[in-house]
């Protein structure tokens, strides 16, 4: 009689747990990149949802761009960037994506690009959580560790629990390429702790160095900077231009520099920062194309030195009879001409709000 | 039903096994870590004040599974088994009250081999409450800011201003004046704001500006009467380095003094101290009251000469009665001299000492670890041999117990990022003793703290106020404005 009492209850907990399980389970299938990115902030999935709010399609992706950005997967970044989010994050990530594939200047212009904030995202009061976590990515890229350390401890700041691997995972490794172990010592015991870090923490451990481990963090090395100047925090030319004057061969902060100064419209900027010896991209012509035509420098000889190529030069020179013709207006360019850097220039206008 | 107790004692032992997880894990350990000690925090031959919470501390070698730790004092003794040694409060206060004036011996046995050490014990108390901000070390924005108050003599501590309470505004840190918990001030920035002046019981929210000021009111200290502040106003220009360790740097471009009437709500400045040609900063009352220290360099064109731009160490006559600043200025440590620049001074309450810091140059030696700790004699203007207190990494943000027996300071020794509040006693000599870590309950606690302990500040009584409290100031209590 006892076991009959106690089997409608014990069916009717273990039906409500399958339930909770199986729609945990579904949760995950369909919002796999809100769950890691949730465990990478070390929050549960109760606490991201009240944080967060329900994920949608583009929130998913975005923190896809940011979950498989953390792990390195660049093929993947590019696929999940490859839908225009036209947001600033799903630019930064196209960008970076693209960076690393080597072909930042050549894809710069098929996609939305908020000027500058494309390439390095805001840091400062009016920043979102968001924003600040993804921020230093692309330091820790370029080889600037200090601004990638002074990142992720923002990003561990604004952080649900003002903690969570991906912060902590990026502190570790900034101390480690700059050689400060002690630093380093202080996340990497942390990490230890972690069941879901414990692997990657004892990899990063004195001594415990794979030969691929050591060789990355060479290759980070010989990107820092070796000359101290201080420099402001929105100071990003300049911080640019100490990364390449410390290592010239450092190809993305070199295209990383060039953009800048063509997303900004610092054409001046942009002849004094390029030398057509270290980099080529169709971009770069077009920029030049526009600078020597406002300069009185359409030249054969200037053609040369700059590595124009004649189709390029007899593309610029239709886009530039349509838009006398129509007045400067943009309705018969977009078709030829929306993905040049002429239509950039003539047509991007910065968002009131920026 | 026997079957369903099986399965729920089995569900329990396994959520026991994984919350439980086992034993910390303390690597890394040892040269060139932030753990390089035997024992952490590392409380081998340190002197602690005989009202102090128990030091709980690990053995960082995790290859010696169960050391075995002896700690006795005339007929008590007391027997730890196990890395970790975590004392009951009852039992520590027994061998503390024993051991008061005298030492601690202590013997480590660790796979056979025994190394001892002591505790000092000084019957010299050391003031009892101790308020800090909790910030993750910062990069010129902030999130859910707490300024705390610890009570030394055990574990409790209380959340005094909070951003809970002030929806997440800036606030700066707490200071008492001599270390009095009855006289205290920090800063609520941002709208709503205000300096927060904790004065006889009662909590005033004040705009310490007026309209000849570079800015509001930056560092400062109270007078002794409670009358008068006497603090710098900067434009302050954070930036970063591009190399070496010192990470963030942040300097004027220009800075002066000034004084403020908390009685007839004034601000004061004076052409002496206000000068365009120079930088004035740091400023902080003599124990008695009648003259001001502070921090002075020529004004440079900043950052480009910040390398090169030394404070000194000043000293001006203050008159309590009208709250002037007169003239001159006494040079008491010059930085070109040293070649190296002076910041935060601080008079001990009883008079004979100002310790201050100094670092290779500039005005932000949080992020220099080469900034050390200085101690000048005021009666006969030399330093102390400070060797036994200072680390490789920054060391400053100090304050006096109001006796001037004892001092703490933030340092960033270990890990080089988290300013962690050490203690340290001064005899009347001058000679200092190895500064202890403020003992935690969990001996583990500062493995996984990621926040700094920013300008530790030591005080005889609870201030009298709580975050509530702050709370409804910064809300309803309107600022009182200042000319």
């Amino acid at each position: 009689m006892e076991r009959k009492g106690l089997r409608i209850p014990v069916i009717l907990l273990a039906t409500l747990l399958l339930a909770a399980g199986a729609s945990q389970a579904w949760f995950l299938v369909r919002h796999p990149y809100f769950c890691k990115y949730a465990a990478q902030n070390g929050i549960s999935l109760r606490e991201a949802r009240k944080v967060w709010g329900r994920p949608d399609k583009v929130s998913e992706r975005v923190m896809g761009l940011t979950v498989e950005a953390s792990l390195e997967n660049w093929t993947k970044v590019a696929e999940l960037a490859s839908v225009d989010l036209k947001s600033e994050i799903g630019s930064y990530y196209y960008n970076l994506a693209n960076a690393h594939l080597g072909q930042l200047p050549d894809r710069l212009m098929d996609y939305y690009q908020p000027f500058e904030r494309g390439l390095f995202l805001p840091v400062g009061e009016k920043s979102t959580p968001f924003q600040i976590a993804c921020a230093g990515d692309v330091w820790f890229a370029l080889g600037d560790m200090t601004m990638a350390e002074r990142d992720a401890m923002l990003g561990l700041s604004f952080s649900p629990a003002h903690k969570g691997s991906r912060y902590l995972r990026r502190l570790a490794e900034t101390n480690l390429v700059k050689g400060d172990y002690a630093a380093a010592s202080k996340y990497l015991r942390i990490l230890l702790n972690s069941r879901t870090d414990r692997a990657w923490a004892q990899e990063r451990l004195d001594g415990a160095w794979s030969p691929e481990y050591s060789e990355r963090i060479a290759r980070k090395r010989a990107l820092m900077p070796r000359i101290d100047l201080v420099h402001g925090m929105d100071q990003t030319q300049l911080i640019l231009r100490i990364l390449l004057n410390s290592n010239a061969s450092n190809k993305m902060a070199l295209d990383y520099l060039l953009c800048y100064d063509l997303l900004t419209k610092d054409l001046d900027a942009f002849v004094a920062d390029y030398d057509p010896s270290l980099t080529a991209s169709t971009l770069y012509e077009e920029a030049m194309l526009i600078f020597l035509a406002a300069k009185g420098g359409m030249d054969v000889e200037n053609f040369d030195h700059y590595h124009i190529a004649p189709a390029t030069l007899e593309r610029f020179n239709r886009f530039v009879t349509i838009y006398r013709r129509d007045g400067g207006s943009l309705g018969n360019l977009t078709g030829d001409f929306g993905k040049t850097y002429w239509y950039y220039y003539y047509f991007a206008v910065r968002n009131e709000k920026d | 039903m026997r079957r369903i107790d099986t399965l729920l004692a089995s569900a329990l032992a396994l959520l026991l096994l994984v919350s439980c997880g086992g034993r910390a894990d303390v690597r890394p350990w040892g040269p060139f870590t932030d753990r390089t000690s035997m024992i952490f925090p590392d409380y081998q031959d340190v002197t602690i004040p005989c009202n102090i919470a128990p030091l709980n501390f690990y053995y960082t070698d995790p290859t010696f599974p169960r050391p075995v730790t002896v700690f006795s004092c005339g007929p008590v003794s007391v027997t730890f088994r196990g890395r970790e040694v975590v004392w009951k409060e009852s039992v520590w206060k027994e061998l503390l009250a024993a051991a008061a004036g005298s030492d601690i011996d202590v013997a480590s046995t660790r796979g056979g081999d025994s190394v001892h050490w002591k505790i000092h014990v000084s019957a010299e108390r050391i003031d009892p409450y101790l308020t800090y901000r909790l910030i993750e070390p910062g990069f010129e924005v902030w999130d859910d800011l707490e300024i705390v108050e610890r009570h030394l003599e055990g574990f409790e501590t209380r959340i005094i201003s909070d951003w809970r309470h002030t929806q997440n505004k800036c606030m700066n840190c707490h200071i008492h004046a001599q270390g009095r918990g009855d006289l205290s001030m920090f800063y609520l920035r941002g709208a709503g704001g205000g300096a927060i002046l904790n004065r006889d019981g009662a909590l005033r929210k004040l705009t310490l500006r007026d309209s000849t000021m570079i800015s509001s009111t930056v560092y400062g200290e109270i007078h002794p009467s409670g009358r008068w502040g006497v603090f710098s106003t900067n434009t302050i220009i954070p930036a970063m380095h591009s190399a070496g360790d010192i990470r963030m740097e942040v300097f004027d471009r220009e800075s002066d003094l000034c004084v403020a009437d908390f009685d007839g709500n004034r601000m004061l400045s004076f052409p002496g101290t206000a000068r365009k040609d120079m930088f004035e900063t740091f400023p902080v009352f003599s124990a008695d009251g009648n003259a001001v220290y502070y921090c002075s360099a020529p004004a440079g064109l900043l950052p480009a000469d910040l390398e090169r731009t030394r404070y000194s160490l000043l000293r001006i006559p203050f008159d309590p009665e009208s709250g002037t600043l007169g003239s001159p200025a006494d040079t008491l440590w010059s930085g070109p001299a040293h070649d190296a620049s002076a910041c935060h001074p601080k008079a001990s309450p009883d008079g004979r000492w100002l310790l201050f810091t100094v670092a290779d140059y500039g005005t932000f030696p949080i992020n220099h670890a080469e900034c050390d700790l200085a101690l000048m004699d005021l009666r006969t203007g030399g330093l102390m041999p400070m060797d036994a207190v200072n680390a490789d990494k920054s060391d400053t943000y100090h304050s006096w117990s109001s006796d001037g027996k004892w001092f703490v300071f933030a340092s960033k020794r270990g890990d080089g990022f988290f300013g962690k509040p050490y203690f340290s006693h001064v005899s009347p000599d001058g000679s200092v003793t190895k500064p202890f870590l403020l003992p935690q309950r969990d001996p583990h606690f500062y493995d996984h703290m990621l926040r700094s302990f920013n300008v530790p500040d030591l005080g005889n009584a609870p201030v009298g106020f709580d975050a509530a409290e702050i709370g409804r100031v910064w809300k309803d209590v309107p600022a009182e404005p200042f000319d």
